[in-house]
């Protein structure tokens, strides 16, 4: 809602100047956007008028004006073709300035002095001003501007507007008449308001020809018809016009002005029908399904069977709330109008105007809720303007009524006020801001208000809207700060939301940078990568390829390494905690499984460095993150080739493991399948992805500190050579059953391929670390054991020893 | 004799002057005073040596023995010394070079932010709940007192699933959700930290973002407490000298309800570009809440009375980080992340 200074203090006395009244306004709870001032910056521009038009003796680009500014008379070249002899122009005379500061001085165009300049409405920074023929040109203005007289005072340009941001439970305050009781209210000022304002119901004689049918009482509570005759369609008064663009609204004709002006006055929206495109009776009816409409915008509309419409014997002739039909629009040639002021429902109006996505000034009023109490105060507004502006003669009346929201009254106490704020005000204090807000009331008891709400104020419907209401008149700074009262509780997180802090710790710890990316994904990427129970679409996505609920992190993931390689962001080490959506059925009938998973991806290698050679993000890097989130979980995973599952096309063969706990699998870690990293502009990432929940469940985080041992250990290296298929990790396994209770630990620390290794063999270098808790080891069983380990693998696996 | 024996002397510390090496100086002490040493086959040629001569020469001997002894233990340090000075030389490094390369890993700037802020509630007795992001009509707008076809559900711009299922456009659904697992239990007192979801896109709008919404439901909880706690965690995040100020406002879900400013952190309450020059920032919403919401979560508003409050996640890392477009909250830029 805009609100004009000029317009405002009509009703208010007071010289509380735009900013400190946007101020006051939004510490009470009506939000201030900005304040706009009407005149963009210009100064010194007259109204003035062509009395010659020469061509330029030099140019044929260029005109020379002989133009009058009061008694002056001035010689203007301009390069404009659309004045014309006797126009009424706008002129920045020598010492004007122009929004933007560019300022105008006296000076000589092709031996032709110029001693001012004609502006156009863009140069003003102006709108809908003018005759038609200023497009594109000087604007010319109408002819019965006052010659002489400053623009800005013509216009009412020395104003200012403020913006109101109204939350939805304050559509009162798309009235200036309401407006004004607010700032009334704030202000402490009593506005004075004429009587129409004050819902004075006007009277005419009843309209016998003209019936009004209401069919759906549940989507229009009322509607009236105010019939005039002898219209004479005309401009309005330029104080109305003035007005109108403050406000934002761009003046058309006196008629259509006025429903304008009185909307804005008194938040009604009106509608004026030419009565002679009328036939019969005025139904208010839900549109039949497919029932046609060409709305005043000039586009053919067609209609749902929920959708509320104004019709006649012949057919709709209006969307109701939302807009007028063209055929019963007025036109220049109107005489007789049917003025209609009607109540419609709100969220009727909201899912029509929604399904045909029309919006306007009035559908957005009837959305937010229109007071049905000033249909007809409105109308007698309407009628008195009509007779003002000489616009036509308000001759009969039509009304059908068949609700009207009761009366309310609210029980306010002056005890509950001050428990529920943690204040201590008096009745008095009460007394004050009922009498500031305008409300009747009675005191049931000293501290006991009977408070009567107005209909205009639809918002305050129970005890703690009137509590807010005080609240906020009072002002929130007089609320203390306190802490609760109650009994204390210790705050902590569950174990599984400590839990996932820790890994989330962890993976920083390894090195690897957490990303939050979007829940929503690219279908496409979603069904490679995620679950075979399908995913969930989004019936109105952003775009397209954010249009899937994910039900994998690994796309989101592949997505941001791309981006980041796209930039030269080659060295990766990524990971995500978030949630995947899986459906139990589609389409959704019920709450999907929301699932925290917990991904990484690792791509290039770690920072290169002078001292050490650079360690690759490969296989065996996220292999060693992983037993990191093993290690901290408390459980051993163990790595089983994938077979079988959608991973075997995803995820090099050779290069990737379904992750296990106890037989449970509960995840999966791979290098990219061979390719599809192109298509992602990667170098062969690796990939993994867990489910939290499942290795919460296995997870064990009790710590039982054991002591360590008294004696020293002893450590022996193994090189054996093995056939290169034998997985390193079964040797180790069997090394340590071999070596008995008193192996402690068995590590492989070097893996070699290559000459002097024989074709299809590797050579494995293992530490074996020796320890009694009872006694100092002797060399010679050490010996003696590590022989045994030695000849048991070779008899099991061919293993030859290296030395 | 004596001659022989002065010549060995001599000879000797003459050649131990020139020594360099240590091993140089054992062999010539071998050579000199060894099983088979110049001096030492002197010793044994005392056979030949009169009574009355064998003492007066081996005095000498001895003598001789004890000063080249001395003037080798000499030669020793010093070479020592010398051989210290080269290794401090040779071992010199260029201390300029980069230390060791330790990798660190970066926590996301929004996670970040909600750990913190899940400390403060939970040092103040809070629970954290949680709740689905892909709620139900009725928890997301119903059951917060917003009926379907409520102007107020145009301030968020919903993605739908179906017509009944949708992403959460906050994280308030988890206020009644959490009151209608713990009823008639007193008190009610979490946050819940989440992803929320609003069909949005621009430098100050993604349509996913995170909230923490706040809830203290319990007998004779007042807007005083509301305050009270929100200044308490304002310092907490913002700094000690923060102030808070509480603006009327509208949520269907509270009231009265209030616009929460703090103090500006950069300018302290000046006015500056941040503050946009009033002085004051926003960073939540925040009131009582609604008699019906409390119904909604089986509690009486009659005998029961709480505050909830919501923030956007982003918007305080924007202000705590001073980053400019929450795009860059999204683009995971490593260049960005490793920042935090
Ligand atoms: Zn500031």
């Amino acid at each position: 809602m805009r609100v004009s200074m000029k317009w405002l203090k009509q009703y208010i006395n007071s010289n509380v100047g735009p900013e400190e009244l946007a101020e006051i306004l939004t510490s009470g709870g009506i939000e201030v956007g900005a304040v706009e001032c009407l005149n963009k910056g210009f100064k010194d521009v007259y109204i003035g008028e062509i009395k010659a038009i020469h061509p330029h003796p030099d140019s044929d680009k260029l005109q020379v004006c002989l133009v009058q500014i009061d008694t002056k008379e001035l010689t203007i070249v301009t390069g404009a073709t659309n004045v014309l002899q006797g126009d009424k122009i706008p002129v920045a005379v020598p010492g004007a300035v122009l929004p933007g500061g560019k300022e105008i001085q006296p000076t000589e165009l092709r031996g032709i002095p110029s001693n001012g300049m004609l502006c156009s409405d863009k140069e003003l920074g102006i709108e809908s001003v003018g005759l038609d023929r200023s497009k594109g040109g000087i604007l010319i203005l109408p002819s019965d501007a006052p010659v002489g007289k400053k623009l800005e005072d013509y216009l009412e340009l020395d104003d200012h507007v403020l913006e109101l941001e109204l939350y939805p439970n304050r559509p009162d305050c798309l009235s200036m008449v309401n407006v004004a009781r607010e700032v009334g209210t704030l202000l402490g000022v009593q506005p004075s308001l004429p009587e129409w304002a004050q819902g004075e119901v006007p009277v005419w004689p009843e309209d016998i020809k003209q019936k009004v049918e209401i069919e759906n009482p549940d989507l229009s509570w009322r509607y009236a018809a105010l019939l005039v005759d002898d219209v004479v369609i005309k401009p309005s008064p330029l104080w109305m016009q003035n007005r109108l663009r403050a406000a934002g609204i761009r003046p058309i004709n006196n008629i259509v002005d006025i429903t304008n002006y009185c909307m804005l006055e008194m938040g009604q929206p009106l509608h004026a029908f030419d009565r002679d495109k009328l036939n019969g009776t005025i139904r208010v009816r839900l549109a039949s399904q497919g029932e046609k409409i060409v709305s005043l915008d000039g586009t053919e509309r067609k209609l749902d069977s929920d959708m509320l419409v104004i019709a006649d014997d012949r057919g709709p002739v209006a969307i109701a709330g939302v807009m007028g039909g063209l055929d019963s629009e007025v036109t220049d040639k109107t005489t007789k109008i049917l003025f209609e002021s009607a109540h419609f429902l709100g969220a009727s109006i909201r899912r029509t105007s929604r399904k045909l996505g029309l919006r306007s000034e009035s559908s957005s009023r009837f959305e937010k809720g229109v007071n049905p109490y000033w249909a007809v105060p409105t109308l007698g507004r309407v009628a008195e303007l009509l007779i003002e502006l000489e616009a036509g003669n308000p001759m009969s009346f039509t009304e059908k009524v068949c609700y009207l929201p009761p009366a309310v009254q609210i029980e306010v106490s002056l005890n509950r006020v001050n428990k529920v704020l943690g204040v201590d005000y008096t009745s008095q204090e009460i007394e004050k801001v009922l009498d500031a807000l305008n409300f009747a009331y009675k005191q049931k008891q000293e501290d006991i208000f009977l408070v009567d709400i107005p209909s205009y104020r639809q918002d305050i419907k129970i005890e703690v809207d009137m509590i807010e209401e005080i609240a906020r008149v009072i002002g929130y700074d007089r609320i203390p700060t306190t802490l609760p009262a109650g009994a204390q509780t210790g705050g902590r997180r569950t174990p599984e939301q400590a839990f996932r802090l820790k890994l989330r710790k962890t993976l920083i710890k390894c090195g690897m940078n957490e990303v939050v990316s979007y829940s929503f994904v690219k279908k496409e990427s979603d069904q490679i990568w995620g679950s075979d129970r399908g995913n969930i679409p989004l019936l109105n996505p952003l775009r397209e390829e954010l249009g899937t609920m994910r039900t994998s992190l690994l796309p989101g993931l592949l997505e941001i390494a791309s981006r980041n390689s796209a930039r030269r962001n080659m060295d990766l080490l990524l990971f995500e905690i978030g949630s995947v959506y899986l459906p139990k059925e589609l389409p959704l009938t019920a709450l999907p499984e929301e699932v925290t998973r917990i991904a990484g991806l690792a791509q290039g290698g770690d920072k290169r460095h002078w001292l050490v050679p650079q360690a690759k993000y490969d296989f065996f890097y996220v292999k060693g993150i992983l037993s990191e989130i093993a290690k901290e979980s408390g459980v051993q995973f163990e790595y089983r080739r994938v077979e079988g599952s959608k991973y075997k096309t995803l995820l090099h063969p050779g290069r990737s493991a379904e992750i296990f706990i106890q037989g449970i699998n509960i995840g999966v870690v791979g290098e990219i399948y061979p390719q599809l990293d192109q298509e992602w502009g990667l170098q062969r990432p690796v990939l993994f992805e867990l489910d939290f929940a499942q290795l919460f469940k296995e997870s064990n985080q009790t710590i039982i500190a054991k002591s360590y041992p008294r004696f020293p250990a002893i450590q022996r290296d193994l090189a054996v050579v093995v056939p290169k298929d034998i997985p390193a990790e079964k040797i180790q396994k069997r090394v340590f059953e071999l070596g008995g209770e008193l192996l402690k630990e068995v590590e492989i620390f070097d893996v070699y391929q290559g000459h002097p290794v024989p074709e299809g063999h590797k050579s494995l270098a293992l530490t074996m670390r020796y320890q009694s808790a009872e006694r100092t080891l002797k060399d010679e069983e050490v010996n003696a054991l590590n022989s045994n380990i030695l000849s048991g693998i070779q008899q099991e696996f061919g293993a030859e020893w290296r030395k | 004799m004596r001659e022989e024996i002065q010549r060995i002397k001599e000879k000797t510390l003459a050649e131990l002057e020139k020594v360099n090496l240590m091993e140089e100086l054992q062999e010539l002490k071998v050579k000199v005073m060894g099983k088979k040493g110049s001096l030492t086959s002197l010793l044994k040629q005392m056979g030949g040596l009169s009574p009355e001569e064998r003492p007066i020469i081996g005095q000498v001997i001895n003598e001789v023995r004890t000063q080249l002894e001395e003037a080798w233990e000499n030669q020793a340090r010093n070479l020592e010394k010398k051989a210290l000075a080269r290794r401090l030389e040779e071992e010199r490094i260029d201390i300029s070079l980069p230390g060791f390369y330790l990798p660190k890993g970066h926590q996301h700037p929004l996670s970040k932010v909600i750990e913190e802020i899940e400390d403060i509630f939970v040092g103040m007795g809070f629970t954290i709940a949680e709740g689905p992001e892909i709620e139900t009509d009725y928890y997301n707008f119903e059951a917060l007192n917003l009926p379907k076809d409520h102007p107020a559900r145009d301030m968020q711009d919903t993605f739908f699933i179906t017509e009944d299922i949708l992403l959460r456009t906050q994280t308030s659904p988890v206020q009644v959700r959490t009151m209608q697992k713990m009823k008639p239990g007193l008190p009610v007192k979490i946050i819940a930290p989440g992803k929320v979801y609003r069909n949005d896109d621009d430098a100050t709008h993604s349509p996913m973002f995170h909230q923490v919404e706040g809830l203290l439901v319990d007998k004779g909880v007042r807007m005083s407490d509301l305050k009270g706690i929100l200044l308490y965690f304002s310092r907490q995040m913002f700094g000690e000298s923060r102030e808070i100020r509480l603006r009327p406002s509208f949520f269907p879900f509270t009231e009265p309800s209030a616009e929460v400013d703090v103090s500006c952190m950069l300018c302290g309450g000046e006015g500056c570009r941040l503050c946009k020059g009033t002085g004051w920032i926003e960073i939540l919403g925040s009131g009582m809440v609604h008699p019906r919401v409390l119904e909604s979560g089986g509690y009486n508003p009659n005998e029961v009375t709480g505050f909830a409050f919501g923030m956007g996640v982003e918007r305080i890392a924007m202000l705590k980080y001073g980053i400019e477009d929450m795009r860059l909250l999204f683009d995971n830029d490593i260049r960005f992340l490793e920042q935090f």
